[in-house]
């Protein structure tokens, strides 16, 4: 059976037992009261009881008198049966009174007017009966008798009747001290039950209605922000019960929420400052090919028209070079601003190698290596020229042997490695730190640069496909040659 | 970060205060639940405290109430019944002679289970020794102590009391001509002759005049024996040379006050004060003993007295009276008691039981009172 218990009772049926019992309290404190008084009247209606009871004797006794006076003075019929009958009566009251011998002045008094009263009635009877028998000197003489007797027991009456008063009146001050103690208890009585009641009900009260106020402190707390505050948990199944439970699961999910929210807002704002620095470094770009105050257009327009030009004229080998010229700078043009696959640039890597050797009389010996699946991937544009114009300059050029790039595209487990490698000066370590930290601008030197330099490359790749350390320089020193590694991931 | 540092900033701060209200919060709540435990004790200890308080009360209250009906009730406690019921009925009962008396017999009737009503004439009441008589025949008591004076009629009572099974006890006089059970008291010869005794101790070659205050019909011839003892011894004492009046003067019938009266009266006329005054009960000795520190004749009259209350003791020691006779009040009791519970027992009992009496002088008083010093 599952316990009752007193959190588990609804806030209704909280009050109601409250006030209920209250109610019961001071109930039974009334009904209490009620019995103490009522007992203490009771004693009080005693009091004179004695008082009363005697002034009765007293009665019938003086109509016993009178009865034989009468019947003695007239001799009615009517006379004797009334004293006949007051005669038993008064026997009656006698009965009440004590007849021991005790030593109490009251019951002692008592005894004595019993005993004589029975004597005082023996002799009436005596004198009636006389009466009765004519006996006029006998009649009168107990009648004397009687009479006599009828004063002693009267007297005694009298001084039983004032004891009584003078005991009654003691234990009446008495009652009148318990009545007043009994006022005074009662008042005090009440009091404490009034005040303990009172601060029961407040205390009850306040339990019921606590986890209102905190939970208000709570939710103040939680609308300043605070979603790691709970309310304590509570098993009880009243209105409050429920309620706290909800607001715990109301500060949990929105505890939640917020964290999903916040967490969703720095994702879109991380992606956004991406959006601005690949803009940037665009920009940049741009304003390199502008700097260098070539209209693009207007140069591979003339060289299409050279070109042209050079096929009329049969000048073949110049009419490629031209042509070749012409398609690299449109390469430029095109793709400044978005990716292109890794097929085009490689075709851009084979134009502008071949304007070089055409420049330089084929000092520059290029060999690649592709894994043709691989062509279609995207990429960033303009990041293969910018590396093999390195090697070119920085590489192999002024140097006494013979100077050969070596371009690799494979796939590995990362995805895609594109290995452009010299045999020209090779690189110190430093130089090598220099670059990837884009401290050293190695493009700004050549006047004959595409104006696209390391650090631009390094930075796009890194925006592009979000990771670092896309681009690696690998030399083993001054003159055995450098080779750079550019990993293209293929997830993106 | 973030391009907008001011941005950064706020979320900081609200982070921060976040934190800082979580701290806030949990302390709060530790202070509650504290605060919550100490608040169930202190209703645990209100509730107990209440309880205490009322069952305190209560229990006070009741005790208080036991106590004041306790009060009254302790009268009805002491109360026990008796098998016999005697009356004592003498003149004066509230005088501390009597009152030594009734102590005394009061006191072994309790211990043969009988009760004793003292009863007599006083202030409150207009019934004679004769009423008093009547009542107890009437409320059949079982036995009657009588301070017996000779008054007229008395002696026809103790008949119907006798008559009616009730025994009489006489006590000071005997009532000779009554069926009266016992006497218990000083023989008339024994007192006159022990009064004689010291009368003659103190008669001297100026005596002229002694008087003796009674309070009984002094017609009566057995009653003379006090006077007769008393004169003769005052007569041997002088001689045949030297005449005394030896005078008697009876009390009996003076009435309220009337004792005081008549012993002012003696004092009043100067050239009639006896030379010696020889009282024969209690009342009248402390009459005698006012009277003469009133008229200032102390040292001038000899004053025999009777009894020894703590006035009379006085006096004797200040030399206002020369001698009182201490009657044993206590064997008065005892023997009044003991002829009536061998009545009861055997339904008859001795005729006549003989009370020491014993005269106390200046020095014998002091004594008696370094005694009682040193108990």
């Amino acid at each position: 059976m599952k316990r009752i218990r007193w959190k588990d009772f609804s806030l209704v049926s909280k009050i109601v037992i409250e006030v209920g019992l209250i109610a019961g309290l001071l109930f039974t404190m009334n009904l209490l009261f009620y019995v103490r008084i009522n007992s203490s009247m009771q004693k009080m209606d005693n009091v004179y009881a004695s008082n009363a009871q005697l002034t009765d004797l007293s009665q019938v006794f003086e109509q016993v008198q009178d009865n034989m006076y009468e019947y003695l003075k007239v001799k009615s019929s009517q006379s004797l049966m009334d004293y006949y009958q007051n005669e038993a009566r008064y026997r009656n009251e006698l009965e009440k009174l004590n007849d021991k011998n005790i030593n109490d002045s009251v019951k002692l008094l008592e005894r004595n007017i019993r005993k004589m009263s029975e004597t005082y009635l023996d002799c009436t009877a005596e004198t009636v009966a006389a009466k009765r028998g004519r006996n006029v000197e006998k009649y009168k003489r107990k009648y004397e008798d009687s009479t006599r007797l009828y004063s002693y027991i009267q007297t005694a009456i009298d001084e039983l009747n004032n004891q009584l008063f003078k005991e009654n009146t003691s234990s009446y001050s008495v009652l009148r001290q318990m009545m007043r103690y009994l006022e005074i208890s009662n008042i005090i009585f009440m009091l404490v039950i009034v005040a303990v009641g009172m601060i029961l009900l407040i205390m009850a009260t306040r339990g019921m209605f606590r986890p209102l106020t905190s939970m208000a402190e709570t939710a103040q707390l939680v609308g300043q922000g605070n979603f790691h505050v709970k309310m304590p948990d509570t098993d009880s199944q009243d209105e409050l019960g429920e309620v706290t439970r909800a607001f715990n699961t109301m500060v949990e999910n929105l505890d939640v929420y917020m964290a999903k929210t916040k967490e969703s807002m720095e994702k879109e704002q991380q992606m956004m400052e991406r959006e601005l620095l690949m803009e940037n470094h665009l920009k940049e770009a741009q304003l390199k090919y502008l700097q260098s105050q070539i209209n693009p257009h207007f140069l591979f327009n003339s060289l299409n028209a050279g070109a042209q030009l050079a096929m009329m004229e049969d000048a073949e080998k110049t009419g490629i070079f031209v042509e070749k010229m012409a398609d690299f700078f449109r390469y430029n043009v095109k793709k400044g601003q978005e990716d292109a696959t890794l097929g085009e640039e490689l075709e851009a890597v084979d134009n502008y190698i071949y304007i070089l050797n055409v420049r330089f009389a084929g000092d520059i010996h290029f060999s690649s290596d592709v894994d043709e699946s691989v062509e279609n991937v995207r990429v960033p544009s303009m990041i293969l020229q910018p590396v093999v114009e390195n090697a070119v300059n920085h590489g192999i050029r002024d140097i006494d042997w013979e100077g050969q790039i070596h371009l690799t595209v494979t796939r590995d487990p990362r995805g895609i490695c594109i290995s452009i490698c010299d045999n020209g000066k090779g690189m110190s370590e430093e130089e090598i730190q220099n670059v990837l930290s884009g401290n050293k601008e190695h493009s700004t030197q050549e006047g004959d640069s595409t104006g696209i330099g390391m650090n631009n490359v390094i930075s796009r790749l890194e925006l592009y496909y979000e990771q670092p350390d896309l681009l690696e320089i690998y030399s083993e020193g001054a003159g055995k040659g450098t080779e750079v590694v550019i990993h293209i991931p293929l997830i993106r | 970060m973030s391009s907008n540092p001011a941005n950064y900033y706020l979320i900081i701060y609200i982070k921060k205060k976040a934190n800082d209200a979580d701290l806030l919060y949990n302390e709060i709540y530790q202070t509650k639940g504290m605060t919550i435990m100490k608040k169930k004790g202190m209703t645990l200890g209100l509730l107990l405290s209440g309880a205490g308080l009322l069952i305190l009360l209560h229990m006070t209250g009741e005790s208080y109430l036991n106590g004041l009906a306790g009060a009254n009730r302790q009268m009805q406690a002491d109360t026990k019944e008796y098998m016999y019921k005697y009356d004592m009925i003498v003149d004066n009962p509230e005088s501390s002679f009597w009152q030594a008396v009734y102590a005394s017999a009061e006191k072994w009737a309790r211990e043969n289970d009988s009760l004793l009503e003292l009863k007599g004439t006083d202030e409150e009441s207009q019934y004679t020794k004769l009423d008093y008589m009547n009542v107890s025949i009437a409320s059949r008591a079982d036995g009657i102590i009588l301070q017996y004076s000779g008054e007229d009629g008395l002696e026809d009572k103790i008949d119907e009391a006798v008559a009616d099974g009730i025994p009489v006890v006489t006590l000071m006089n005997d009532a000779v001509h009554s069926k009266r059970q016992t006497f218990v008291g000083v023989s008339d010869y024994q007192l006159g002759s022990a009064y004689g005794e010291k009368v003659a101790d103190y008669v001297t070659r100026d005596t002229k005049n002694i008087l003796i205050l009674l309070k009984r019909n002094i017609d009566d011839m057995n009653q003379s024996q006090i006077y007769t003892q008393i004169s003769n011894a005052a007569q041997a004492k002088t001689g045949a040379g030297q005449p005394v009046t030896v005078s008697v003067k009876n009390l009996l019938s003076s009435g309220t006050f009337g004792t005081e009266e008549a012993v002012t009266d003696i004092f009043q006329q100067r050239n009639k004060v006896p030379d010696i005054l020889v009282c024969m009960d209690a009342d009248t000795t402390e009459c005698a003993r006012q009277a003469v520190l009133d008229f200032n004749l102390a040292g001038k009259v000899t004053i025999i007295g009777y009894y020894t209350s703590p006035d009379i003791l006085t006096a004797v020691e200040k030399g206002v009276l020369a001698l009182t006779c201490d009657v044993d009040t206590e064997q008065m009791g005892k023997y009044s008691i003991e002829a009536l519970t061998e009545f009861q027992k055997d339904g008859r009992s001795n005729s006549y039981y003989n009370v020491d009496i014993n005269f106390l002088d200046k020095d014998a008083v002091r004594a008696l009172r370094r005694e009682g010093l040193s108990e």
